[in-house]
């Protein structure tokens, strides 16, 4: 590219930003009938914004993205399947070795953690680790559906729903309590009830996380002026960031505790 | 509830899980696990086949070097015996031309001996004749002493011839 295109280009670029700042300085904001109190308030509680389900339920937003994310697993896995995974090589290419690495490091977390039982517990981490992961990602996408007010609101992620969260937080400790009752029987389920508060302490810390990330989110977007720049921290960095803790965090501690609990017991 | 939290909700959320843990598990999981835990076999048992490969070399080294050293012992051996056979062989032939030179020594002088015999008496025939010879013209002659002289210059010949 020759230094005249570049310095149009160049030019150009910085005329678009700056005429799109002055547009939106210019043109008046649609009335929000919103406040950002109770914006906030039902991002955290989910009173008013309610999503129909195929007009048999009214849910929250939370789930939609839960059954969202759960179609575009479902067909990148099957092109994977059909596409990818039969032209493996023994020399990975690039995309066979991404999937291998995330593949590898659920199983090596699951075998480092729990030693001696652990082929269940990879499946899951890993299934638990990509949901959080792509979950949490897919707010970035600010996908939109109409809830049953008629108003348009972007589609969070499913985690940042109490019910989400309480889900994954309650299927960990069951998943923890089966890995018990397989290997130590009774003594595995006093072992695993013993740790009673952990399935509250998941479900929270994930719920809290992310909804901190969609609260955070809503307040940067709620404020034309905050939308310029910030948004690339705030938007796509902190979610970045925070999918990828929460997944670690959520899928090391279920590997801990299953492999505490089904360590054999010494006789 | 407090926070909203909704029970049919949460089964939702469920229910969409372990769909997703299904889906990820046989689609995903399973057969990239299956390829790796297959690619490891691979990779062990190509590094089994090294090692075995090395230690049959190893095995088949210290073979031929065991090998070697018996040959090199065996060759140090022979070469002993062919060296004590050579000897003997050369005692006996320097025995057999020692008794041959010996032998031909005393022929040699048994020759010698009978030549110098048949010349003496050859000689002795000569000087008898020479004696017969000269008594013959001596008495045909008259009894001179130049008869005396001849017969000693004859006399004198036959002794520098012989």
């Amino acid at each position: 590219m020759g230094k005249r295109k570049r310095r149009i280009g160049t030019i150009l670029f910085v005329l678009l930003t700056v005429s799109a700042f002055i547009g939106t300085l210019a043109v008046k904001p649609p009335d929000s009938h919103e406040s950002i109190q109770i914006l906030m308030r039902d991002a955290v509680l989910h009173e008013v914004n309610k999503i129909s389900l195929f007009g048999w339920l009214e849910v929250n937003p939370g789930l939609i993205s839960a059954f969202s994310v759960s179609g575009i697993f479902l067909v990148f896995a099957l092109i994977v399947r059909i596409f990818v995974i039969p032209r493996f090589t023994i020399i990975p290419g690039k995309f066979q070795l991404l999937l291998e690495t995330a593949v590898g490091f659920f199983e090596n977390l699951a075998k480092t953690n729990s030693p001696h039982r652990n082929r269940f517990l990879g499946a899951y981490i890993f299934a638990a680790g990509a949901y959080i992961f792509v979950g949490t990602i897919f707010e970035l996408f600010g996908f939109q559906v109409v809830t049953t007010e008629g108003v348009s609101v972007s589609l969070p992620a499913p985690l940042s729903d109490i019910n989400g969260a309480i889900m994954m937080g309650c299927l960990s400790y069951f998943v923890i309590l089966l890995g018990g009752i397989a290997e130590n029987k009774l003594k595995g389920v006093g072992r695993t009830l013993k740790e009673f508060s952990l399935p509250i302490s998941m479900s929270f810390r994930l719920f809290g996380a992310l909804l901190s990330g969609a609260l955070v989110t809503e307040l940067v977007y709620h404020y034309i002026h905050l939308s310029y720049g910030l948004p690339v921290l705030v938007g796509v960095l902190f979610t970045l960031l925070h999918a990828l803790i929460q997944a670690y965090v959520l899928t090391m501690l279920t590997s801990l505790f299953y492999g505490e609990v089904s360590e054999p017991a010494h006789k | 509830m407090p926070l909203n939290i909704n029970w049919q909700q949460i089964l939702l959320h469920l229910f969409n899980f372990l769909l997703l843990f299904g889906i990820l598990y046989s689609l995903i999981y399973k057969p990239v696990t299956q390829f790796m835990a297959k690619r490891r076999k691979h990779y062990e048992d190509m590094d089994e086949k090294a090692k075995a490969n090395l230690a049959e070399a190893e095995k088949s080294k210290e073979e031929y070097l065991n090998k070697l050293k018996a040959a090199d012992e065996e060759i140090l051996e022979e070469k002993k015996n062919a060296l004590k056979a050579v000897e003997k062989a050369s005692a006996v032939k320097v025995k057999e031309t020692e008794k041959e030179v010996e032998k031909m020594i005393a022929d040699a002088r048994k020759d010698i001996e009978n030549e110098r015999k048949m010349m003496m008496k050859e000689a002795r025939n000569e000087i008898v004749n020479m004696v017969s010879d000269v008594a013959d013209r001596l008495a045909v002659e008259s009894k001179t002493s130049d008869t005396y002289d001849l017969f000693l210059d004859s006399m004198e010949g036959s002794d520098t011839d012989a």
